[in-house]
Parts: structure tokens; C-alpha cells; sequence
């Protein structure tokens, strides 16, 4: 890859140098939102000239410290300083004129307006009080050029698929001649080619002094590219260490703050009859293409694979929420035609939604009510189209009480409650009918660790007492401890079953870059 | 709106007390300022309080609650019935030529109440169709409806009021007054109780909580959202169409322009007594109080002879002021 050297380099600064003094230093930062401390005293140097990755669990705080790096929030408590100067009262403006350039997971990019009109929005080169169209083309051309992207910069941003999106983003911080440069899981839509290129120019950054605080969850990547490593846990900075060295189970340890045997019971798994069974199934959508699967009694299945891969879309689909094209759905034996969600409920099928504010929950009512809405064709509930509602309270109060949910005040609203929380009133859908199959869509996303340990007691629990549990995880260790087989879907297809002595961290993530090419459409979205 | 789990607040007296600590304001709050309101048009003119101007208060207000309490059902599922008005004027022409029909005596009032309340429950199961199967908006869906039913209402009446009416139908929707009560309070009073045990205590009644609160859960959910959106529009039209019998018995004819500002007032009410536009909140108490919020307001500003089309302008301050207390309630701009 030919490399041409960016505009102004600033002279070059070994990587991590020791000796280099941090460019941004942040000291004892505290933010908080309603209900939340989301930071908690965090502090971080990043030095010119390194790739400083921030590690952590959903909820850990990364987020919201990039968006305190990048002016987005102000901190309440704590010294920000850049070049050892306190930044003061920091915007996304004045933080962009300092030279700290994010790239978000949520694009910057104006929909409507072209490549090159973002990348000089609000900057742009006028002639005489108009635009300078030919200088803003030459400038942008060069500029995507210089980044090796195959990207058209007279395209609307609207009509690109994400992956050349992600690439304008990045476009646009580079734009800016970036002194810090912020990456948000990066690669989380782009193709291997196009990481490459990503890798390469974060390298060549490196090299010529910039800062690069990197996020992501990616071994591979993190292994690469990363000289420090910074993992928060619950708002709190844990530890910042070198790369070199660090194995996997001692991150994994900082980031959830128990071992790993510790956190993920151990499960009796017995696997009887096939419970839920899908053959050759197709989605109108193409999302998910001829996959088989099978989910048997008294076992978790696990389903791993990238975001996007289909994974999520195939539960989803034998529940009833993604239109089918082709195959067959089959409960305990028989085909399930036609699914909906009411009938799979009746047929005990029961799906578990992700995203638990969209999908899952009405945040006014109260938890009561959430925790019923599934069941309100049962016998305990209501009878005739009439609510019973003593019925209804002792049912739910008991449930809540037997998964752990504290305060158990069920006519709180769900809205007061926390990610774990939440979880719980979800789950207990699950719990107050007679429900056989268990579909838990990425069940663990934005919920803390005590929560985590929670949820997989309740996991252990129905798997041992004979339901069929199938666990659709991007984050692999859980899918790896809490398995007894998994499948691995990459683009759509099924291209894996793994048990046993196979069933290895290693062996699902060949099978994510078992494929390679520029096959891939930008509808592989962006990790949660 | 923070909400802390203290035990030891007013709000202990029961649990379901707690959902926020905010909602015993606004429950206060709106008496609170009724009394004032009363109080303050008292002071500018002491007829207010004389018994015939409670009484006719009370009457007033019940026709408004019907209608308040047919809006508040849509309002809970995140819509709103722009038609209401319209559909009264057409189901009132409707059920008047029945009434005054070839049918005579008892089954001309039999045929008159039942086709009226049956095509008004089929003009909001057709709001409700769209809206639910369609995926038009309940802005633009009901919309087309007001037009429609304004169409309808001239079409079947030539433009002029349909007189004559039994005074078998007059005197039970209007003048019979048992124990004293007049009938359309009683009637308001029966629909808002039924309609109480509708909303808490039935299945369908939950529904209309869940779709509002989010929609996409309650589909997820397995709720059949579809067909209580179509339930919650018939059921709105047939509260409106049960309202609009009255005014019909009240003015003695099927009236073509029966349904004035009544989209504007009822909607207003609704808002005013607590119900939000964006669901999932509110029931029979926000129409009732709401309800009797703009019959006050119009009858002291009548009262302190205020210009009519000052008070219309009060009215439409009023409506927006409640919708912006709603979102400072509810917590900004979602």
C-alpha cells in the first residue's frame, strides 16, 4: 500500500514513549445522569503517538468518557487538561479546533448532502462568498485517496452503504489534521480489505505522533494495534496496563471483576427431545439464508456470530416477527406454521428482545403490568377478557421475587428501573406461563454484572429443569461458557455447529474470518 | 421527578400511590385550580354559584365528559379522533331520520338509538382500520374521516335540520330527570363508570395501556395490536356517537353542524384533565375533570359576558398550555 505522508506531521514520537508527556490527561472525572453515575473518578493519560484502548463492558462508561473527551458532555467533577492546560469549558467545536477528532458509532454525516459536503461542513472554501465546488472536490478526492477507501465523494451520504459511511466518518476527523483521534468499534461495519486499510492508516498515524484511543471489544484487533489498555468496569477506572503480556482471561477478569469460572455457572446440561427445529429456513429479507438449527430440551444452544450475521433475525423469525420466505419452523415434532408471537407464546415459545426499551418494555407502566403484558390470555390472569387482578399481583409479585429484583415494588414504572432490572421484569414474561423454549436475544446488553450473574443462575436453573435455551450473544465468552453446543452464523448462513472438545473460543472465531472478500453489504450494522 | 425510594412519604397509604411522586401533584393540582378558577368568577360575578347555573354546569359538563372520555380511549393508544365533531353531526342527522322514519312509536326510537350508535361504531372502526392496517397516521386518517362524515351529514339532511322527533326519545335522552338527575348526566355518569371497569378491569382495557405505553413491546408482547387499535376507535366513536343521541334529544332536531368545536373541546378536556398525547396515561378521571375544567372556564367567561371569540381564543391558550405541561411532566423532548 502506497503511503503518502499526511499534510503536517508533526515530528515523530516513538510509540508510548514513556518519556512523551500526554497530550490529553484527565483526572478524577465524574458524570452522572439521573439515576446513574456512569463515571466515577476515572482518570487517563493518552501520549502522542500511542494506541490507547478502552476496554469494558456494555455500561462500563466508554462511551460516555469519549463523549467527555470529545466536549460532548461536561464533566461534573474531575481536571481535564490537554498539553497539561485545563481545557476549561470544552464543545464539540472547540474540542475539534484543539485537535481532538471523534469518529462515533452514531454517524455525524448530514443524510442528504454528499460525501464531500460533509467532509467540509461548516469549514467549507469559499471564493467571493460562494462555495468553492472545484476546491472542495480536489481536497476531498485527495483526502479519501490518501486513505485508500474506494469511496465516491459526489455520492449522497444516504445512498451508502454503512461501511462507506463509517469511512466518510473517518474522512471527516482526518480532515481536521487530528492531534487525538477517537475510534468507536471501527470496524464493526467494514469489510477485512477495508480494515486493513483502516489498520494500515492507524499505524502510519501512530507513527507520525498522533494519539489514537481506540474502543472495541475485538481480541484480534485490540492485540494488533493496541500499545496501553485502559479497562473501566461500572464508571470506575480498574487498571492501565501495557498490551504486551495481558492475556485474554486477566481482561476478561478486570472487566467483569470476578474470574470467569465465578461468573458463568456450571450447567448440568442433558439434552433430550428437539424442542424448536429449524429447516432450511430463508427470511423474506435475505437476513437469514437455508439455515438449519435445532434447540433440544434440558440444554443451551448458543448462536455466535458478528453483528449483522442474522443470528438475532433468525429467533426472531421462528417467533413470528421477521417474515419467512422459505423452510419450516417445527415445535416438539410439528410444524409451526405461520408464526406470530401470540401464538408462539401459546405454543410456549417465548423471544426475549434485545432492545429492551424498543421491543421490550412500555417504561411508563409499572412493572406489574410490563411483566404480564405476554400472558394476558392466561388462566391466572384473566379469565373471560376480565382482568383478575389479585390474581395478576400475586403472580407477579412472586415471580419478581423468585428472579431477584430489588426493591420487588412491582408498581414501580419499569422506567425507574436499571438495565438488570429490566431484564428481570422481561424475563419474568417468560416465567408466569407455561413457557418450554427460551429465545434470549443478546440477553445481557446494557446490564451490570451482578445482573449478569443473575440472569445466568436463572439460565442454569430453567436448563437443568428441562426448558431448551437458545442464547444469541455477540459477546463470546458468554456464549462459550454457557453452551453446550453453539452454532456460528457468518453472512446469513449457518456455517458451524460446534460441542465439545471443539467448542473453542478459537475455533468460533475462525469461523467469523473464515470467509474473506468485499462481499458484504453495509447491512452488517454497528455493535451495541 | 427524582424519585427515591423513602419509605416514609404521603404516599405510603398504598402502594399504588408510588408510580411518581409527581402524579399527586397533578392529581391536586387541577382541583386545586378549579377551585380557584370558581372562586375567582365568583368574586366577578356571584351568579356562579346560584343553584340553576351549578345545575346547568353540571349538564354541560356532562355532555363534554362523553365525548372527553371517547377521546381520552384513542388518546391512550397514542391517537386522537380529529372526526369526532363531525361524525356527532352525521350520526345525529342519521339517528333523526330514523327517528322521524316510516318505523313510528317505539321501534322508530328503538331504530333511531341502535342505527345511530351502530353507524357510529362502524365510522370509528373504519378510523380504526386505517390506522391499524393502513399504518396511516391517526392525524391523516381521521382527518379524511372529518371530511367524509361532513359530506355524509349534508348529503343525508339536504343541508337542513331534521325536525320532528318523538317526544318518546326528547324526553328520555333530555328532559326525564328520575330522582331528580337529569338524564344526560346520568347517562355521562354510567358510560365514565363502565368505562372505568372497561379500562382496569378487562383485558381489552389493559391493551389500550400497553399499545399506548409502546407499541412495538405490546406487539412483541404477543398483544394484538391491530385489532385493539380498531376497538379503541369504534369504541371512541360509539362513546361520541352516545353523546351526540343527547345533544340530538337536547335540540329536538338532527342538527347537520351538531358537532361544532366539539373535536377542539373534547380534545382539550381530555389534555387538560391529564390525558397525554403521546399514551399510555390517563383515564375516566382526566375526562371527567377536564370535562368540567372548560365548562367553567366558558360558562364564567359567559357569565362575566367575555366575547365569544375571546373565549375562543382562550380556549385554543388553554389546549396548548395543557400540552406543554404535559411535556414539562413528562420529561422534555422525546
Amino acid at each position: 500500500m502506497a503511503v503518502a505522508p499526511l499534510p503536517t506531521a508533526p515530528a515523530p514520537v516513538a510509540p508510548g514513549t514513556a518519556s512523551a508527556a500526554p497530550v490529553l490527561s484527565l483526572r478524577g472525572i465524574v458524570k452522572c445522569f439521573p439515576g446513574v453515575r456512569a463515571l466515577d473518578g476515572v482518570s487517563l493519560d493518552v501520549r502522542p503517538g500511542e494506541v490507547h484502548v478502552l476496554l469494558g463492558e456494555n455500561g462500563a462508561g466508554k462511551s460516555t468518557l469519549i463523549n467527555v473527551i470529545a466536549g460532548t458532555f461536561a464533566a461534573d467533577a474531575g481536571d481535564y487538561l490537554i498539553d497539561g492546560m485545563p481545557a476549561g469549558a470544552l464543545t464539540p467545536q472547540r474540542a475539534r479546533a484543539l485537535g481532538i477528532c471523534p469518529v462515533f458509532q452514531e454517524f455525524s454525516l448530514a443524510p442528504n448532502l454528499t460525501v464531500e459536503d460533509n467532509l467540509f461542513l461548516g469549514r467549507e472554501p469559499r471564493r467571493l462568498g460562494f462555495l468553492d465546488r472545484r476546491a472542495m472536490r480536489a481536497e476531498a478526492r485527495r483526502i479519501i485517496a490518501d486513505l485508500g477507501f474506494d469511496l465516491d465523494p459526489a455520492r449522497t451520504v444516504a445512498t451508502l452503504s454503512r461501511a462507506h459511511q463509517q469511512m466518510a466518518e473517518i474522512a471527516k476527523a482526518l480532515l481536521a489534521e487530528p492531534r487525538v483521534l477517537i475510534l468507536d468499534e471501527p470496524t464493526a461495519s467494514l469489510t477485512e480489505s477495508e480494515t486493513e486499510k483502516l489498520f494500515g492508516l492507524i499505524e502510519r498515524l501512530r507513527a507520525e505522533g498522533v494519539a489514537i484511543i481506540y474502543v472495541s471489544h475485538r481480541m484480534p484487533e485490540i492485540r494488533r494495534l493496541g500499545d496501553r489498555i485502559t479497562v473501566l468496569r461500572d464508571g470506575r477506572h480498574v487498571r492501565t496496563l501495557p498490551m504486551a503480556g495481558v492475556t485474554e482471561e486477566a481482561l476478561v477478569e478486570l472487566m467483569t471483576g470476578r474470574k470467569v469460572e465465578v461468573l458463568f455457572p456450571h450447567i448440568q446440561h442433558r439434552p433430550g427431545e428437539a424442542a424448536l427445529e429449524l429447516r432450511g429456513l430463508t427470511t423474506a429479507d435475505r437476513s437469514v439464508q437455508g439455515a438449519d438449527f435445532v434447540a433440544r430440551r434440558g440444554e443451551i444452544t448458543g448462536i455466535a456470530g458478528l453483528v449483522g450475521c442474522g443470528k438475532s433475525e433468525l429467533v426472531r423469525a421462528a417467533y413470528g416477527l421477521c417474515p419467512l420466505e422459505g423452510g419450516e419452523v417445527r415445535l416438539f415434532g410439528e410444524t409451526f406454521r405461520h408464526p406470530s408471537p401470540a401464538r408462539a407464546l401459546r405454543q410456549g415459545l417465548c423471544y426475549f428482545p434485545s432492545d429492551r426499551v424498543a421491543e421490550g418494555l412500555a417504561l411508563e407502566r409499572p412493572i406489574r403490568e410490563n411483566a404480564s403484558m405476554a400472558a394476558l390470555d392466561e388462566a391466572a390472569i384473566a379469565r373471560g377478557g376480565v382482568l383478575r387482578r389479585a390474581g395478576e399481583r400475586g403472580l407477579i409479585q412472586r415471580t419478581v421475587e423468585r428472579l431477584a429484583l430489588r426493591p420487588a415494588h412491582i408498581e414501580r414504572p419499569v422506567g425507574a428501573l436499571s438495565g438488570g432490572n429490566r431484564q428481570k421484569v422481561v424475563l419474568a414474561r417468560g416465567l408466569v406461563r407455561d413457557t418450554q423454549v427460551f429465545l434470549f436475544d443478546e440477553p445481557t446488553v446494557g446490564i451490570d454484572v451482578g445482573a449478569k450473574a443473575d440472569l445466568y443462575a436463572v439460565l442454569k436453573e430453567l436448563a437443568e429443569g428441562g426448558a431448551a435455551i437458545v442464547l444469541v450473544s455477540s459477546e463470546l465468552p458468554e456464549v462459550l461458557h454457557l453452551s453446550n453446543r453453539v452454532y456460528v452464523m457468518h453472512r446469513s448462513r449457518m456455517i458451524a455447529e460446534l460441542s465439545g472438545a471443539d467448542l473453542t473460543e478459537q475455533a468460533i472465531l475462525s469461523c467469523f474470518f473464515a470467509e474473506t472478500g468485499d462481499g458484504r453489504t453495509g447491512r452488517e450494522g454497528v455493535a451495541s | 421527578m427524582t424519585e427515591t425510594p423513602v419509605p416514609s412519604t404521603a404516599t405510603v397509604a398504598s402502594p399504588a400511590a408510588m408510580p411518581a411522586a409527581g402524579s399527586l401533584v397533578r392529581r391536586l393540582g387541577l382541583p386545586a385550580a378549579l377551585v380557584v378558577m370558581v372562586a375567582a368568577f365568583t368574586v366577578a360575578e356571584p351568579r356562579m354559584l346560584a343553584g340553576d347555573n351549578l345545575l346547568n354546569v353540571v349538564v354541560q359538563a356532562s355532555y363534554l365528559t362523553l365525548f372527553a372520555l371517547a377521546q381520552v380511549v384513542v388518546l391512550l393508544t397514542r391517537g386522537f379522533d380529529l372526526s369526532l365533531g363531525t361524525a356527532v353531526s352525521t350520526v345525529s342527522v342519521f339517528a333523526a331520520l330514523l327517528l322521524t322514519g316510516s318505523f313510528g312509536g317505539a321501534a322508530g326510537t328503538l331504530a333511531g338509538i341502535v342505527g345511530g350508535l351502530a353507524l357510529a361504531a362502524a365510522i370509528g372502526a373504519v378510523n380504526g382500520a386505517v390506522v391499524a392496517w393502513l399504518r396511516v397516521s391517526p392525524f391523516v386518517a381521521t382527518l379524511g374521516m372529518l371530511n367524509v362524515c361532513l359530506g355524509l351529514a349534508s348529503l343525508l339532511s339536504d343541508g337542513r335540520p331534521v325536525a320532528g322527533l318523538p317526544d318518546t326519545f326528547t324526553t328520555l335522552f333530555y328532559a326525564a330527570a328520575p330522582l331528580g338527575i337529569p338524564a344526560p348526566v346520568l347517562v355521562a355518569l354510567g358510560v365514565a363508570g363502565l368505562l372505568y371497569a372497561l379500562l382496569h378491569h378487562t383485558v381489552f382495557g389493559r391493551s389500550l395501556y400497553l399499545v399506548g405505553g409502546n407499541p412495538r413491546a405490546a406487539e412483541v408482547a404477543g398483544v394484538p395490536v391491530r385489532a385493539v387499535l380498531v376497538g379503541a376507535y369504534a369504541l371512541c366513536s360509539l362513546l361520541a356517537g352516545i353523546g351526540a343521541l343527547l345533544l340530538t334529544a337536547r335540540t329536538g332536531t338532527g342538527e347537520p353542524n351538531l358537532g361544532g368545536t366539539l373535536t377542539l373541546e373534547s380534545i382539550a378536556a381530555a389534555v387538560v384533565g391529564g390525558a397525554s398525547l403521546r399514551g399510555g396515561a390517563g383515564g375516566v378521571g382526566a375526562a371527567v375533570l377536564g370535562a368540567l375544567f372548560v365548562t367553567v372556564l366558558a360558562n364564567g367567561m359567559n357569565l362575566t359576558r367575555v366575547d365569544g371569540n375571546v373565549q375562543a381564543i382562550v380556549l385554543g391558550c388553554v389546549i396548548v398550555a395543557a400540552v406543554v405541561a404535559d411535556r414539562l411532566r413528562t420529561g422534555g423532548g422525546r
